[in-house]
């Protein structure tokens, strides 16, 4: 039988499992990727939290094998590097290869109808060059004076060779520039699959709520990754090869550059990353809560319109990380103004999230309750987030521990839960395998909790005035009677740590010894779920027609009985109840 | 083999094994709780009451806040637990059919984010414009008997400049000193700030203030104490290896006290003066 649209299948080993053009191929070494570095910077921060909670103790048996010098204890410039390579690790290489590049690159082809993006190689050649990104990062912990020690948001002149003269901060430059590039090739590949590849009958508003996600992160991801490029050559260009963007002309050997110049940029890549990694988020978990409810996504179109919103909002309202940089008085007013707006698609998703979940019949699986922690994290979040807009309490707050609390929430956490609720969704149909429910669901609760306490003692330290990447909480007499916090803090976040050995144990076992999973094991209605699990190479024997959207659950008009529908098999009565989801009245209540 | 193998399948193995990973991950919290009785200091739970002329400002506004996404949250999380005990899929329960799309939904959605937009975020932009017109961004002048302060922060230190008796910057009675400000009480402090090397950040907790001090540009700030005594003065933001020492002590004296500090401060200021000392005439024209 021939697949049109679709490259033959390889036989060699190399040409299978490494160097794949196959999406799913890619899509599972995206996964194993970020678990790897997720894993990296969770020990980061476990590391982080040790040296918070007993300032100059040795870290525990892993501390006398990395820093065998001081016989395992953490020095400043060791915990500098920690924070600086947990940011950049988790946001670069850990959330996002899993949530865009693993979920992105499974998801869209498959959902849409495909047999692979639109151009396999430029795919390939994405995951290479974040390999590549990654191997650089990695090898800059390991040169000579030092890795990057500037925080992830590497300020210049702290930055340039002023604050940092190893050329670990070269290589951390270099490593994000590499990882940009990678994002903006699968962007592009994503933006043009979606826009091209559809299935016959597949128009916008049949899309799962995934790949509208997908979409508007794919698009930000192409608007802002060369910004934050740009940015990054021009760090390079400073301490490699003598220019002076960012160094200003009051300074020994200064140019006529400016380091505010730097945050400009910086945030104007910065806040949009923001959504780049919770867009994706939101579109899994706006189609779970549908597809666990058993009920239609409420308000599809304005979900659509609130994420697309979003997306065009996020690019004007960077100035809110620089209240206190020194923006003029007009600037500051207009960038709380536009952050506050950007509350109300936010709410919107909100209330059509609750409004989904409203009196349908909910099944408490494990991706279910990590969407549902999703709403739970990202509300506390966004809504702390209200302090921090206001420029009069920013004063305050800014680059306290409230900021570290609300960020982890709303990009960390929500994200994070996204990820894991698409990896105990998706791994059936991956991997073949299901994922042991009892331990997600252990996995869950041994997550969700120690974490609210993490993130919400960190609010509370934030609130007393707890500066953020201090090595040492108990130096400075003001701040010594406030360490009762960070110990609280600390102790769930090992707990935190903890829970995750659950999550790999059941992977690992799940991955090679499951349960296999039959074709459609969550009784949703979405494309990937009427083809055997594990996917074939082809994806689709012949490439399906649509004829339903993909949210009618419940609807009266499927036939047999059922609560769901193939998006491919047509309702009993079109004439009565039309698929289009935006031109269903709002009967059967 | 076959022993070992059995002994991994079997629950307790599993359970002794779990308990004891628990233990492990908690023990060094009970280190740490121990070190905490070591030090035997009472534990602060909030910042320290607002000295300064406008600090009620951001205390209130905080409380109000609170307030509001309190109740707001508290309404989010009835919405979301409710239906995972009422709604749970049960032989029997079927969910509703209802895709939200209809015009009176719509309606709905947006009256409610109207609703939420103006109680939530409108009312605290309302009320931040005026703190800031009225409050942080309303910089007094010398005219109004200010005192001036100029800041050149540093890798790890922070360098305060005032006039002294004369009144000009740049002269041999100005009051310099390291990681300590005495300034005086009910009289507005106006400060310069720029930086040496690296990006710094003024964070005077207890004022409720905070700004950057940036290397090759000068930035304004100001509070007004209210209260004598001595305050903390951190760095908030990072400046490398010991960013987490750079404190400094801030000494508020009423205006008596002051007064005849000001005239020690200028005479030694002036017995002290070394003109070739380049290193220490690093004051700049005041930027109002």
């Amino acid at each position: 039988m021939s697949h049109d649209g679709i490259h033959p299948e390889p036989t060699s080993f190399w040409r299978k499992h490494v160097f794949s053009v196959d999406h799913k191929v890619i899509a599972k070494q995206f996964l194993w990727f970020g678990l790897v570095w997720l894993l990296i910077g969770g020990m980061m921060a476990m590391m982080i939290r040790w040296q918070l909670a007993n300032p100059g103790e040795p870290f525990p048996v892993l501390g006398a094998l990395l820093f065998p010098s001081t016989g395992g204890v953490i020095q400043p410039d060791t915990y500098n590097v920690l924070f600086t390579m947990h940011g950049t690790i988790m946001i670069f290489l850990g959330l996002t290869p899993v949530l865009i590049g693993c979920f992105g690159n499974y998801c869209i082809p498959m959902l849409i109808g495909a047999r692979d993006m639109i151009v396999p190689l430029l795919n390939m050649l994405s995951f290479w060059t974040l390999m590549l990104g990654g191997a650089v990062g990695f090898y800059s912990l390991l040169v000579p004076l030092g890795a990057s020690e500037a925080g992830w948001t590497g300020y210049p002149t702290l930055s340039t060779t002023v604050g940092a003269p190893g050329s670990g901060e070269t290589l951390w430059a270099l490593a994000v520039f590499l990882i940009g590039a990678s994002s903006i090739m699968g962007g592009i590949n994503y933006i043009t699959t979606i826009v091209r590849l559809r299935a016959p009958g597949m128009t916008w508003s049949r899309l799962p709520l995934t790949i509208w996600g997908m979409f508007f992160t794919a698009i930000l991801n192409v608007l802002f990754l060369p910004v934050i490029g740009s940015a990054m050559i021009l760090l390079v260009l400073d301490r490699a090869f003598g220019t002076q963007f960012y160094v200003p002309a009051t300074m020994i050997d200064g140019g006529g550059g400016d380091p505010i110049l730097y945050q400009h940029l910086f945030w104007i890549f910065g806040h949009p990353e923001v959504y780049i990694l919770i867009l994706p988020a939101w579109g899994f978990i706006s189609d779970f809560l549908s597809f666990f409810a058993r009920k239609p996504a409420f308000g599809y179109r304005v979900t659509v319109g609130a994420m697309l919103a979003v997306t065009v909002l996020s690019a004007v309202v960077y100035g809110h990380h620089m209240f206190t940089t020194g923006l003029s008085p007009m600037l500051g007013e207009s960038f709380m103004l536009l952050t506050m707006i950007i509350s109300v698609p936010g709410e919107i998703l909100f209330f059509n999230w609750l409004h989904t979940i409203w009196r349908g019949s909910l099944r408490l699986t494990t991706p279910m309750l990590f969407s549902l922690g999703t709403v739970f994290v990202f509300g506390l979040g966004g809504l702390t987030g209200l302090y921090l807009a206001t420029i009069s309490t920013d004063i305050f707050l800014h680059d306290t521990y409230f900021v570290v609390g609300h960020f982890h929430l709303t990009m960390a956490a929500s994200s994070l839960f996204g990820a894991f609720a698409a990896i105990y969704f998706w791994m059936p149909k991956m991997f073949g395998r299901m994922l042991d429910e009892r331990l997600g669901k252990l996995h869950f609760w041994a997550t969700f909790i120690p974490l609210t306490i993490v993130f919400c003692v960190m609010f509370w330290s934030g609130y007393a005035g707890m500066p953020r990447r201090y090595y040492d909480h108990t130096y400075l007499e003001y701040l010594r009677d406030l360490q009762h916090l960070n110990v609280l803090t600390s102790a769930a976040a090992f707990l935190l740590g903890a829970a995750q050995l659950i999550f790999a144990f059941n992977f690992i076992r799940s991955r090679w010894w499951g349960a296999k999973a039959p074709t459609n094991p969550w009784e949703v209605g979405t494309l990937d779920m009427a083809v055997p699990s594990p996917v074939p190479y082809y994806n689709f024997e012949t490439i399906p027609t649509v004829v339903t959207g993909p949210h009618e659950f419940s609807n009266p008009a499927i036939p047999d009985g059922k609560d769901w529908i193939f998006q491919t098999e047509p309702l009993a009565d079109r004439a009565a109840a039309p698929t289009d989801p935006s031109a269903q009245p709002a009967a059967s209540h | 083999m076959k022993t070992l193998l059995d002994a991994l399948r079997s629950r307790a193995t599993w359970r002794w094994l779990g308990t004891g990973a628990l233990l492990l991950m908690l023990s060094p919290c009970a280190d740490a709780a121990m070190l905490q009785e070591a030090v035997d200091l009472p534990n602060r739970w909030g910042p320290n009451p607002s000295a300064s002329d406008y600090g009620w400002r951001y205390d209130e506004l905080f409380t109000l806040i609170t307030i509001l996404i309190s109740v707001s949250f508290a309404i989010m999380l009835i919405l979301l637990v409710l239906p995972m005990i009422r709604d749970r899929a049960r032989a029997g329960h079927k969910a509703s059919f209802d895709h939200g799309s209809s015009l009176f939904d719509k309606r709905f959605t947006a009256t409610v984010s109207v609703i939420v937009f103006i109680v939530l975020d409108a009312w605290v932009l309302v009320i931040a414009v005026r703190d800031l017109r009225e409050g942080y961004w309303n910089i007094p002048t010398e005219l109004e008997g200010a005192y001036r302060v100029e800041v050149l922060a540093q890798q790890w230190s922070w360098n305060f400049r005032a006039t002294g008796l004369d009144g000009e910057f740049g002269t041999a009675d100005d009051v310099i000193t390291i990681n300590d400000l005495t300034v005086p009480q009910d009289r507005p402090v106006v400060f310069n700030l720029t930086s040496k090397d690296v990006i710094h950040s003024l964070y005077v907790p207890d004022m409720r203030m905070k700004r950057d001090a940036n290397p090759g540009a000068v930035n304004q700030a100001w509070f007004q104490p209210i209260t004598a005594g001595d305050f903390a003065i951190l760095c908030a933001e990072l400046c490398g290896f010991a960013h987490y020492q750079m404190g400094a002590q801030l000494h508020v004296l009423s205006p008596e006290d002051f007064g005849a500090w000001e005239q020690d401060a200028s005479m030694i200021a002036v017995a002290g003066f070394d003109p070739e000392d380049t290193e220490a005439q690093w004051a700049w024209d005041w930027k109002e």
